[in-house]
């Protein structure tokens, strides 16, 4: 006899009773469109939070909400840029409501990356005491293997240690391979490709070999992790039910990724950011992840944040028309 | 896959009023700091303090004009970015002796510990470091995976000074030492090597001790070593100028150490074609479309007064070009969107 597994329907998880009464009035607080935001639970969903919008206030209100419903602390994840950004959210929500929020579980992806690490890097083949390198760590080790591998001749030019370290993390975090990196950004580079190529292997041997990751080696691990091992992708959603994310415009295809399997048995993503913020190309973070969220989410829900409360509407019209004029 | 690339919106505000944004042509760059500068004063007069005032800029060295000038001028000021603590060479150096207790098989660590000991170079570092690596895959371990004391002690054959090393690595490896406990016990080593490393050593001291001072948050040195790496926040002592904890300092930043801030007044300065957007960036749309977003990431930091300047006349060494048009992306507004002003010396 075989065996037909219903998936648990999302709406099962916590279901949002009608007649509750609630501590905060939420309505009150919040405008219209924020108060929508703060108050969607169940299901994917996109807010796009314009400048001086009222961002922090949202996500603080919509943790205290999800509290508030009954939904376990614990299971709510808040992924922010900085450290300080989800302390002080949760410090917030903390104030607002209750001691429950200070168990939200909230932090950066590598924070959140390193503490899954900790518990699951032997299935990896990683000791879970392993190092993290930072980037003047990594590039000292760069630098050591090129010399290991006696690249590092006077007869022709061979990329600068920070260069290599740039060129591996673009490939890391962009998923374009080593050969369009050097076409695209160091043409001058595409004739060293193999010597590039046999580099980058060396590199992250060596890191393999002594217990050692860095930055981008904590969140492609993660992924891999959560891609590879079921058991844990399983444990990890049922232990986060709710998976947030702020400034997601900032995030690079790895943490896109990383948070779509994290999401992939509830579908409860929240995901706040500004396209229109976008800056960190240059550190392979891609605007794409949230102009394709409603495509790679069906059935999203999308929030626009639009009423300003830091600028007077002079500044907004001229703000207003940098971006009209952006391309469509 | 879609072909979007924005979503649109449109922001307004319920707060009435406000003057229009300006923009400013300077003759010189030297001009526009002076008038930066003036500015400032001006709004001071008007009772905004110097800390709810920003000056942007789309790179680094875009300031460095007006930083000569503020310091004339006796405008105090901090400027965003720089090094972190975390990232100093001496804070660093004590990093690397407690993630070989951590991880005997550090090899980036070991390697910058053994180095600072004296006699020892790359070459016998390299060999060392193989040794441990080889004796760590066979070492007995506690229950909780740390490596015993033993460990520690069997590198007899070294020479004195390396023995030495060892020695003290021994001394604060044990699990029931806290990471502060160990950074104490670690100091009487670390010191002489610290002195005879760094010059302005006397400078640097104040980091040590806040560096103990951080430690004494920790119960153990795994997560400690990891917030070390990944939420490197305090700065420096070396690095910021002595500060009265409410003295009042006007801010300069990058437009990206900017992000998700706020002040009063915003002055964005080389809100030059050329400049901002840079030369390179011409080179493709996607690089062009994140420049505008800077500029709008820049502007919309301002609550009640924005400035945008631009100075004229200036040679652009790798295109060699002369750049005198302001940022495409505020060129050819309407004047009821921005005011132009030019600026005359008296």
């Amino acid at each position: 006899m075989k065996t037909y597994l219903l998936r648990k329907n999302p709406t099962d998880v916590a279901p949002p009773s009608t007649d509750r009464k609630f501590l905060i009035d939420y309505k009150k607080e919040l405008n219209p469109a924020q108060y929508a935001a703060a108050t969607s639970v169940n299901g994917p969903h996109l807010i796009v939070a314009g400048a001086g919008t009222g961002k922090t206030r949202t996500i603080t209100f919509r943790v205290a909400y999800l509290v508030e419903l009954g939904v376990k602390p614990e299971s709510i994840l808040l992924l922010t840029f900085t450290r300080r950004a989800a302390q002080e959210m949760l410090r917030r929500a903390t104030m607002l409501l209750d001691a429950r929020c200070e168990r939200v579980a909230g932090g950066t992806f590598h924070s959140f990356a390193n503490m899954v690490l900790r518990q699951y890097a032997p299935l990896l083949g990683f000791q879970s005491s392993f190092s993290i390198l930072d980037q003047s760590d990594a590039e000292d080790v760069v630098n050591l293997l090129r010399t290991r591998l006696k690249l590092d001749t006077r007869e022709r030019r061979f990329p600068r240690k920070q260069t290599l370290f740039d060129i591996f993390s673009r490939v890391v975090n962009t998923g374009v391979p080593l050969r369009d990196v050097l076409t695209e950004d160091y043409p001058h580079f595409t004739e060293l490709l193999p010597e590039i190529e046999a580099l980058m292997k060396a590199y992250t041997a060596y890191k393999a070999g002594h217990d050692l990751m860095d930055y981008d080696d904590l969140l492609v691990h993660l992924r891999t992790l959560l891609r590879d091992h079921e058991r844990v992708r399983d444990a990890l959603a049922e232990r986060y039910k709710y998976v947030m994310v702020d400034e997601y415009q900032d995030t690079n295809r790895v943490q896109a990724e990383i948070v779509w399997l994290l999401g992939h048995k509830y579908g409860n993503v929240m995901v706040v950011g500004d396209d229109a913020q976008a800056i960190y190309a240059f550190r392979g973070a891609t605007v794409q992840n949230i102009l394709e969220f409603p495509e790679q989410y069906p059935g999203s829900t999308i929030i626009k944040l639009e009423e300003n409360y830091r600028s007077t509407q002079p500044i907004l019209d001229l703000t207003n028309e940098i971006l009209r004029r952006a391309r469509e | 896959m879609t072909t979007r690339h924005k979503y649109a919106k449109q922001l307004f505000t319920q707060k009435p009023g406000g003057e229009l944004p300006s923009i400013v042509v300077a003759q010189t760059e030297n001009l526009q700091s002076r008038f930066v500068i003036q500015k400032i004063l001006d709004l001071r007069e008007q009772g905004i303090a110097l800390n709810d005032i920003a000056i942007l800029f789309r790179s680094s060295f875009l300031s460095f004009d007006l930083e000569i000038e503020l310091n004339k001028a006796d405008i105090p000021f901090v400027k965003f970015g720089g090094f972190k603590f975390i990232e100093t060479a001496h804070i660093k150096d004590l990093v690397a002796y407690l993630r070989v207790i951590e991880n005997p098989r550090d090899a980036v660590a070991w390697n910058r510990i053994l180095l600072l000991v004296d006699g020892v170079g790359p070459r016998t570092a390299e060999k060392v470091i193989d040794d441990i690596v080889a004796r760590r895959a066979s070492a007995e371990q506690d229950a909780t995976g740390t490596t015993l004391p033993a460990f520690w002690s069997q590198f007899k054959s070294y020479p004195d000074k390396i023995r030495s090393l060892f020695a003290t690595l021994r001394d604060i490896a044990p699990q029931h030492l806290a990471p502060a406990d160990k950074i104490q016990q670690l100091l009487p080593y670390y010191e002489p090597i610290f002195a005879k490393r760094y010059d302005d050593w006397n400078k640097r001291k104040k980091d040590l001790e806040m560096f103990g001072q951080i430690a004494e948050r920790y119960r153990a040195l795994g997560p400690f070593l990891s917030d070390l790496t990944l939420e490197p926040a305090n700065e420096s002592v070396t690095d910021i100028a002595p500060t009265d904890a409410d003295e009042e300092k006007l801010i300069l930043s990058t437009i990206h150490s900017a992000k998700g801030l706020e002040w009063n007044s915003v002055f964005v300065i080389y809100a030059l074609d050329g400049r901002f957007p840079s030369t390179r960036a011409a080179l493709s749309e996607e690089s062009m479309e994140e420049e505008r977003r800077l500029m709008y990431v820049a502007c919309t930091r301002a609550k009640e007064h924005l400035f945008i300047t631009y100075p004229i006349n200036i040679y652009d060494r790798d295109s060699g070009l002369v750049l005198s048009k302001p940022s495409r992306f505020i060129a050819g507004l309407p004047d009821n969107l921005l005011d132009t002003w030019v600026i005359d010396e008296e």
